[in-house]
Formats: structure tokens, sequence, C-alpha cells
């Protein structure tokens, strides 16, 4: 399995290094050349760069009143463990352990008032923004896949739609977006997973074997591509050119690699550990910067799950340990984009599947509430430093402006460039579907 | 040919003041208002016409419903949308031109003929109008049909009639929209621009729920001197297509690729090296039909062809425990399709199945079909190429199905009921005793079994109204059952339907080749519904014989035939070919070693087989072939250069590589060997040098062990890169 993000040796799994990629890449084998790579990462540097979403699921439900909507005056026993403090922006409280955001609460939104959660430890509404009750045949796609289908992708040797979440016990929360009725084309790439990992290494076959291999088929190669006359054949051979660019040129594999980054920046991040929490995903603020790398690249739409947070029993103990990461993660990624000129292009989801119970239960945990949850937003060119709704004195029902999963896909397509009152897809029925049902984009943010 | 053209834009011009001259007219609500809100997309599904409408302000859905809208703006919102004694302030003109802060930003110009129909509107004091004013009966569009040259462009005019026998111009607030966008783009006042595709198009216009089509055929106009022989009546009917817009049709296919084309598309898998040596040394003047005759009656065309309906009719096992249920009504399909069992009878079978699993197989599509509407819209879309989803909440935009044939013809499923079955977790299906009806949700009347354009039917209780659907269907004159699977089985073979999509033939989507599709539905019917002779009357026409390589005029062809179109292998097929070329013996969970993935019984493969679902094997999900996922993409690249599986096969002990490499015959022999396996032909000399010259590579120089392993991997090389080519790829 490809696993770049705590490899000791600096090598890749198929005992390349990092320096032999860049001599490899610079053979340019029908890919890329050295100069364009050098190239696309000097253009990405000077600040431009596209519509993106970097969106980050919490698996498992994580405590709404203990992070973003904390309830000091409520009893002891629903209140929890956990102070507020202060942030940069007068009146916006958050959690004592989320200092570091707290710092920059100007450059972010809180939701604390989602109000329609479906009821299920699934993924599938955070990267929809759909109630999976009710779903046309083939299933609702991903923002991801729609954003792959309608844009397509920014360059040859990067996928559109890139997925982070490994494997995990619980299948629901790993998922890393769907394509639904849109088709295994549009489906994510997962460099962390299955066939995309396995089939983006080279195992047992050298890199001048590959070349060999690469020259044959284009000597034997000769069919005329004007015999089809609708682009299959062409897209066939652009794909097979992306491959071998990707198994052979560096972009998207230094995208994933880590160590390429100045190591200042990779601390900031903070250190994670690769490896999955019990059924949840992996603590690894390091996929926080490997999305930022492939949106760097040309990635459109990166999804990731950090930890899990299903905390039944010990809610305080767990979240101590993963605050501070969540912290170091978030905010190192929300000042990477400012450093970089893509805060006005890239928005950042934080969110997770619903909140949970205002009582605290015998075990020191909270249980199942999809009656509110709330959801952090950063970047994207939205207005920040604000708090969009309000929830009762336990934190248990919305009070204020009930916002819908609906409406913040709404404004995310609307900073994607997408209009969803014009934008439909047809499904496997011939009927055309639009992008969100029933909501428009929040008028608080755009 | 271009005459026609101008004077109709000069009539248009000298009409334009028709509007003027109407001024006086009085004004009805739904003929007058609600057309200005449909062309301004108010009433579109993205803003007010959603169900719940936009914020707070509802319409319905592109304007069906007039009495609706006229509650909404003139008594809604405490009376604001409209303002009579000062019709500019009303909140509907005021929004509308974005005066006011509009989400759906600035629809109507102060300036326009349509504002100024809505303030007379609002200033006159609303009227609804009188219950003795005209409707709308009909709209026409002229012309109708045209014969235009490339990059043409064409001025349309659309008329609605109206009950009273006037008509008005309504070119302005109709819609448009053409069904091949690759041959023509419309504008919003009903201008058709062609670009320089030749063949057919059709503009579907629209106004308040009727609809007309303007067709325009666009010759290339190229001398079409001579025509191979024509073998039958789909050849005279192509044949005449390609006459009528000058495009001569490619040469016809040589024997090899002929072999490996139809033994593709009839039986899912390559011709053996055998077959392919056979058929080529045979001087038989009959070969092809004979060839055709003999891969008909192997067991591959049935499971091919079975593969293709369990999809279809939505064979899944979403649950382990559906496996019985899933392998007996697979094998049902597929012994249908060997015993050739008479296409009615078979869509009956299926939708007016009852009883138990073990006795009545195709009871497992009601298992996952599981409420009546469903049921109803996939009998539709599948047999009928109807798609009446549409209709259920609202009149179909693009059709004449309104809720009222939506329910009725739901009816006829309005009694299916199951209970426990003799398996576990499989259920008995039986019609319930009772009057067949259901209720149409709009006007919350009670409507009985009514098939699509025919009458209510009144059975009696005792009677399943499914089998009166099924003796319906197969009449001689229904217009859709026979017309759709003729299609859909066109397309099988030329990868693209006479109409397209294939399960979407309305009026406003009209055939490439109209007689053809005639043709072929009434040959079907006259045959007794036989599928492997409409198979053969396809398969042994010239047309489909026709090679895939373009002449000097028809390398953009997509819509005539006048050659074959390539089509990638489908994800089963491509599995079983590269298996095959690699020498590998499949083995699927559950099935006899050897069993192709073309003959697997339902979906569940999919889930442990990633090779099949990354190249888009169906999930039986729908009853739509476009849930076969037919576009390339990343991740099938690196999967098919790069699979860990692929290369393991590739270098195995006793794999191909290996056979070849032990094998003392000389290269040449081995090097054809491999080209008659993958690509039914021999290599040509420049290949042959190529494969030498990566032998030599790897092989100079070395001895004994180092010789072999060098030999070995030369020849991985050579089927890695067959394995990889287009020709390998593609059918073709």
């Amino acid at each position: 399995m490809l696993n770049l993000y705590s490899h000791p040796s600096g090598g890749f799994c198929d005992g390349v290094s990092r320096r032999n990629f860049l001599k490899i890449g610079g053979l340019a084998m029908g890919g890329l050349s050295l100069n364009d790579v050098l190239r696309a990462e000097s253009v990405q540097k000077s600040g431009k760069s596209h519509k993106a979403v970097i969106m980050i699921f919490l698996p498992g439900g994580p405590s709404h009143q203990d992070m973003f909507d904390m309830k000091p005056d409520a009893p002891s026993e629903i209140r929890g463990e956990f102070k507020p403090i202060s942030t940069n922006v007068p009146g916006i409280q958050i959690c004592e352990h989320l200092p570091r955001l707290a710092k920059m609460m100007d450059k972010c939104t809180l939701i604390r008032s989602l109000a329609d959660c479906d009821s299920r430890h699934d993924a599938f509404q955070c990267l929809t923004g759909r109630n999976s009750k009710q779903q046309p045949p083939g299933g609702w796609p991903s923002l991801g896949s729609i954003v792959s289908r309608l844009q397509g992708g920014t360059n040859p040797a990067m996928p559109p739609f890139v997925g982070l979440a490994p494997k995990m016990g619980h299948m629901e929360w790993a998922r890393t977006g769907e394509p639904g009725f849109l088709g295994v084309a549009h489906a994510p790439f997962q460099p962390n997973r299955g066939g995309g990992t396995e089939d983006m290494s080279l195992r047992g076959i050298t890199l001048d074997r590959l070349r060999d291999r690469k020259s044959l088929l284009s000597s034997f190669d000769n069919l005329r591509r004007d015999l089809d006359a609708t682009g299959l054949m062409g897209g066939v051979d652009v794909f097979n050119e992306q491959a071998l660019n990707v198994l052979t040129s560096p972009k998207l594999l230094h995208a994933l690699d880590l160590s390429r980054e100045d190591p200042r920046v990779v601390e900031r991040y903070g250190k994670g550990e690769n490896r999955n929490r019990d059924d949840g995903g992996p603590r690894l603020p390091e996929h926080f910067l490997a999305a930022r790398r492939l949106v760097e690249a040309g990635a459109r739409v990166v999804t990731l799950a950090f930890s899990r947070w299903d905390y039944h029993a010990n809610n305080f103990g767990q979240l101590r340990e993963d605050l501070p990461l969540l912290d170091s993660g978030l905010t190192a990624l929300i000042a990477d984009l400012h450093e970089r000129g893509m805060d006005k292009d890239v928005s950042v989801v934080v969110w997770g599947e619903f909140g949970r119970t205002p009582m605290i239960n015998a075990k020191g945990g909270r249980d199942h509430w999809p009656r509110v949850a709330s959801a952090l937003l950063a970047c994207g060119g939205m207005r920040h430093g604000q708090v969009i709704g309000a929830t009762d004195k336990q934190a248990g029902e919305p009070t204020e402006r009930p916002v819908a999963f609906g409406e913040v896909f709404a404004t995310l397509y609307k900073q994607m460039g997408i209009d969803v009152t014009k934008a439909t897809l047809t499904d496997l029925t011939g009927r055309p579907q639009y992008l969100v049902d029933g909501h428009l984009p929040m008028a608080e943010l755009v | 040919m271009n005459l026609p053209r101008f004077t109709l834009i000069a009539a248009l011009f000298a009409a334009a003041p028709s509007f003027a001259a109407e001024a006086l007219r009085p004004l009805n609500f739904a003929n007058d208002i609600v057309p200005i809100l449909t062309k301004g997309s108010c009433n579109s599904g993205g803003c007010h016409g959603k169900s719940g409408g936009q914020n707070g302000f509802k319409l319905s859905l592109l304007g069906f419903e007039p009495q609706e809208d006229y509650e909404h703006i003139v008594k809604e919102a405490r009376g604001r949308r409209v303002f009579p004694a000062s019709a500019e302030q009303s909140l509907l003109l005021t929004k509308g031109t974005a005066q006011l802060p509009h989400g759906g930003g600035k629809k109507l110009d102060p300036n326009s003929e349509d504002y100024a129909d809505l303030a007379r509107w609002i200033r006159e004091g609303m009227p609804y109008g009188k219950d003795t004013d005209p409707k709308m009966a009909s709209i026409s569009v002229e012309p109708a049909k045209l014969t235009m040259p490339l990059k043409a462009a064409q001025q349309l005019k659309v008329t609605a009639h109206y009950t009273d026998g006037t008509t008005r111009d309504v070119t302005k607030r109709a819609l448009y929209e053409a069904n091949e966008k690759a041959m023509a783009e419309t504008n919003d006042t009903g201008r058709v621009q062609l670009f320089d595709l030749p063949g057919d198009v059709a503009v579907m216009v629209r106004y308040q729920g009727k609809v007309s089509t303007f067709r325009a055929t666009v010759p290339l106009g190229a001398p079409v001197d001579k025509l191979p022989a024509s073998r039958g009546f789909v050849d005279d009917l192509v044949f005449a297509k390609l006459k009528t817009i000058g495009m001569p049709p490619s040469d016809i296919a040589d024997d090899g690729t002929f072999i490996r084309r139809v033994t593709l598309d009839i039986t899912g898998r390559l011709p053996t090296a055998a077959e392919m040596k056979d058929f080529m040394a045979s001087k038989e003047v009959g070969k092809r039909s004979a060839l055709i005759d003999r891969l008909l009656d192997s067991p591959d065309y049935a499971e091919y062809f079975a593969n293709k309906w369990s999809a279809l009719l939505r064979n899944q096992r979403t649950q382990p425990m559906y496996a019985r249920g899933s392998y007996l009504f697979y094998s049902w399909i597929r012994d249908s399709i060997a015993d050739n069992k008479p296409y009615d009878q078979f869509v009956r079978e299926v939708v007016a199945a009852s009883g138990d699993l073990d006795q009545n197989p195709p009871v497992a599509w009601y298992r996952q079909v599981k409420e009546m509407k469903q049921q109803m819209e996939d009998v539709a879309q599948l047999f009928l190429g109807t798609r009446m989803q549409c209709a259920q909440c609202h009149h179909h935009p693009f059709e004449k199905w309104s809720q009222q044939d939506y329910y009725g013809f739901a009816a006829f499923f309005s009694n299916v009921s199951r209970k426990p079955s003799t398996f576990a977790s499989e259920e008995m299906i039986f019609n319930k005793r009772g009057v067949a009806q259901t209720t149409n949700i709009r006007t919350k009347e009670a409507v009985t079994p009514t098939s699509l354009g025919g009458q209510a039917l009144k059975l009696r209780p005792e009677q399943d109204p499914r089998q009166y659907l099924a003796e319906w269907m197969s009449k001689k004159d229904n217009p859709f059952f026979a017309h759709t699977l003729v299609n859909r089985y066109w397309k099988h073979f030329f990868n693209r339907g006479l109409v397209e999509p294939e399960d979407d033939m309305r009026e406003t989507n009209p055939p490439v080749n109209p007689e053809l599709l005639s043709a072929l539905a009434a040959d079907f019917v006259k045959g007794g519904y036989d599928l492997k002779k409409l198979i053969r009357t396809i398969t042994n026409s010239t047309t489909y014989q026709l090679s895939a390589v373009p002449n000097t005029y028809n390398a953009k062809d997509r819509q005539n035939f006048s050659r074959y179109y390539p089509k990638r292998l489908n994800a089963e097929v491509l599995y079983d070919s590269v298996n095959t070329l690699l020498d590998v013996q499949t083995s699927f969970a559950g099935q006899a070693a050897g069993t192709r993935a073309v003959a697997l019984p339902d979906n569940s493969y999919n889930q442990t087989t990633y090779f099949l679902s990354v190249f888009g094997r169906p999930d039986s999900s729908s009853a739509c072939e476009c849930e076969r996922t037919q576009e390339a993409s990343l991740a099938q690249s690196l999967h098919l250069l790069n699979a860990a599986e692929i290369q393991t096969q590739l270098s195995r002990g006793n794999g191909r590589a290996d056979t070849l490499t032990k094998d003392a015959r000389p290269d040449d022999d081995k090097i054809a060997d491999l080209y008659h396996i993958a690509l039914s032909r021999d290599p040509n000399a420049a290949e042959v040098k190529f494969a030498h010259t990566h032998l030599d590579k790897k092989t100079t120089g070395k001895t004994g062990d180092e010789a072999f392993k060098g030999k070995k991997e030369a020849y991985e090389d050579i089927l890695w890169a067959l394995l990889n080519t287009k020709e390998f790829l593609f059918n073709h």
C-alpha cells in the first residue's frame, strides 16, 4: 500500500527514491518533462489558482457543544468540562482546546444550526448534501463527482476529484464521495486504498521496463483514431497518457509526497499517526496538507476523513486528544491558503454527520443528536468572521436560522462557479436533476 | 433550397408589429401571462417552479396549472405582488426587472413587450379570463421539415392554435431545443444554426404544455455513385438515406474484422485462433451467414444476451440470501434466450409474473422493483421506450402524457401483492382480488388501468390487470413495443440507436431513419417477435458488415450508418478477453471454474472484482442501459496498464508468456499466434519486426536461464502492449 505520510525511508514503496523520480520525470516518457513540472509549480506559486473545495469530514458526529457552540451557563451535566475562550472576533467564543483557531476566527464562519441531519452514521450527507433515503437509481452523485462531470480536469496529470480517506472498519465513514448516477468515470481517485493505490505504484516492473513497454505499445497501437467519432478512443489515449504520467512523472505523487514540502510547513500542520482510530479514520493532519498540495497540483475537490468522533464514553478525554491536532491542522491549512493567495478560490468545510446529546451520559460520553450540528467554513472567497444560527441554552435545538446541508452545498457550488438554479444533470431515468433541491446559496456567506 | 428560408425571414419581419396591433385584445391569464413566466424561466424547476417555490413565491412547474399560479400571484403575499393602481410598482414587475433585489436577477426588460403585457394585465385588474375564452389546442412550427446545407441557419415560426379557430404567432415565447447538440444550436427567438455535421437533426419546440418538432435534413452532398450490394430492406433503407444526404458508405469489412466483430457482438467473446483460421480459409459463399447461425445457436449467445437482460431486469443480489433467487431468475432469462422464446411471451412472463420463485423465477423482478409506480415506470421505459417519470408530479414537459396518463398506466399494478414465500427472505407475488384502480394525486379521483393513449379499462375484481397490459403491449399495432426492442437491439450492434437514447422515444425525439425503424418493427412483429431472426436480419445486412475505416466523406458520420462505429469492449467482455489472451482460467465465488464474466448471474461480483466495477459493469439498479458506464477514466487506464492482477498473470509460470518461451517453434509463429488470439488477424511485417527487435534486445548476449528470463520478459511486454492497444480494446 502506498503510504507517503509517515514513511521512514523517504523513498517510495517500489524502492525508487524521490531523486530518481525527479530524474525519471526529466526523461519524459511521453509525459510531462521536468521543465513542465517546474513551470507548473512556478505558476502555482505565483498565486493563480482555480476554484476548489477541501472537505474535511469528522466521522462519528463531533460534539458541537464542546467545540463550536459552548454553553457555559448550562448545568454541569450539560456544559461539560471545557471552558470557552474568546476569539479574535468580538462576541464569538469557542472551545479552549482550539486556541489557534480562536486567533483565526475572522477567517472562518461557524454555522451553529445545521438542522436537517440524516440520523445515520454515514458520510453520505456531508459528501452529497442529500438525504440518503429516496435516491434516484444509481444514487445521488457527490459534490466532487458533479464537479468532475461539469468541469473536468485542470491538467492531464491530475484527476479532478481525489478522496484521501482510507478504508475503515465502519465503511460508511470511509466514503470519499460516490459518483452515483454519473458513473465510475467520475469516481474520486483514491490514492489511499483499493485499486487506486495498488495501481499507482509499479511493483516488480522497473521504470526502464515500463519505458520499453510504452515504446512497444506505441509501435503496436496503430488503429486509426478516426474510426471513432465519439471521442472515446481519444479519451482512452488521454487517460493512458495521464496514467503513465502518474506512474512515471511526479505530479500526483509529488502532491502526495509531503517530504517535498518545507519541513517547517509540515510541522505547522502537526504530526499525526497513520493508523485508523478504532473503526474510524486516521488522526492525520498531514491529509490536510496533502489536500492543499493536491489542489495546487490541479485537483478541484479533495475529501478526507479525520479521526473518529463517536464519543459515547469519555467524551472529554478523547476530545483532549483530537482537538489539538484538528486545531493545528486546520489553522495551518487556512493560513497556508491565505499565504498562497488561494483563500479566495479554495473553500474549506469541516463537519460531521450530526451533533451530540446535550446531556452527558453515565460513561462521560455524549450520544447521537441529529437535531442539530455545527459546521465550520473557511476561505473560498466567502464573508467570514461570523456565526450563523444559534441553538437553545442546552445546544439541543436550533433557535435561529436553521440551515440545511443543501444550503451549504448550494454555496459551495456557487463558489465553484456553478449556478444551482440552472445546472442540471440527467439521471438514469432521463430526468434532469438539479444539483441541490430547494436551496439557494447562503446570503450571509456570498 | 435556400429560397424558402429568405422568404420566411422576410415574412417574419413583416409580421413583427402584430403584437402591437393586438393591444386592445382582452388578456387571458393562461394564454397571455403564463407564457411570459415560462419564457423567463420564472416557473422552472430551479426557481419558483420547484415544489415549495422560492422565497415564499410558488408557481406551477412550467406553468402547467394556471389556476394555481393565478392564486399565488394575485391573492398571496397580501396582494403586494400586483398593484393595479400603480402597476409598475407591483412586486411581480419590480422583482422581475431587478429594481428590487431578486435572487434570480433581472428576468424582464422594462422596455419589452413582455413587460408591457404584464403591466397592462395588472392595470386592467388582473383578469383571469372568461370560461368561454378560447383555449390553446395545439402549436405548429413552420417550416416543419427542411433540407438545409451545412452551417446554414433557419428562423422558425411557431403558431398557437386556439379552440375558436384563431391563431397567434408565439415564436418569441416558445422554447427550443435541438436533439443533436453537435449538429445544431438554437437561440431564444427560434433561430436554428447548423454546424458542419451532416445528417438529421430535430428541434423540439415547446409552448405551454404543447410540443411540436422541426426536422432538418442536412446533406453532405457528396456523390454516391456506387453502393455495395443490398441484402434486404435494412440496406435498401440505409442506402436510400445515404443517397439522400450524399454520403458514400465505407467498403465492406474483411473476413478477419468481420469474424471478430460479429463474434464479440453476438457472444461477447473473442473468436478463437482456430475459428478465425477456419473462417479465413473457407471458400464457402454464404460463410458469413453460416457463422452468424452458428454463433446464435451457441450457448455463448444466450449467456451474453442474458447478461444484458439480467441487468435491465434488475437481477440484483443486494443480500446474500437473494442468491437463490438471482440464480433462478438468471437461468430463466438465459434459457428463454437460448430457446428463442418469442419476445412478447418473454415480456408477458415478467410483467404478469405471479407465484413462487421456484415455479416461476421472473417474480424476482418484483422483489427488486417494489412499488407500483416503479413497476410502471420500469415497464414504460424498458419495454415501451417511454419515460413516464415526469408525469408523476406534473404534466410531462416534452410529451403528451399527463398525470391522468401516469396514474392510469400505474393502475395496472395496483393489485400486485406479496405474501411470505416458502423460501426465507423471498416473497410470493399475486394479484389481489379487487377493483384495480389508483388515485390521481392532482384530481384526487380514482383511475382505472389505462394503456398509453388508450381507454380506461373496467375489469372485474378477479381479473389480473397485468394480463391485459401484456396483451395490449403485444398487439400488432402497438406503436411502442416492437419499436423499442428493435431500436435497443439495433444499438447493441451499431453502438447507436435509430433513436437516442434508446429508451426515450417520443414525437419530439424522432428517429434518424424513421422508415428503417418502422420496417424493422413491422418485420419483428410479422416474424412472431423472433429475437434470433432480428439479429440475423441486422448482422446479415451489408450495412452491419461495412468497414469502420472512413472514406473521404464519412469520418464524422455518427448517425447514418455509413460505416461501422467502433465500441469499446464492455467491462465483462474486456475482462474475459484479457484472460483469454493471458490464458487465465477465471474463478468467481460460487461459480464453476472458467465461468466467463459475461456469464455471471447478478451484480454481486462487481464488489469483489475491481476490474468489473472500474470498467463500469452496471449494478442492475435501473432499467436503463445508460447505467453501464462507457466513459474512459484514469482509474481504468491505471488498472489496465499496471494492475497487480494483470502483472501477476503476465509473469506467472505456465502463463501465456511462459508457455510461449518454452515453445520451440520460431518466434514468427508465436507472434502470429498472439495476433490471432488478440486481434483475429496476421501481424504485418512492421509489427513482426518490432516484436523481434524487442525479443533480441532482451536476449542478446545472454545464455541459459538469463536468456530464458529475458525472452519470457519480452513476451510479457509484447502481451502487455497488445492488450493495451485500441485495436484490442475496441470492437471495430
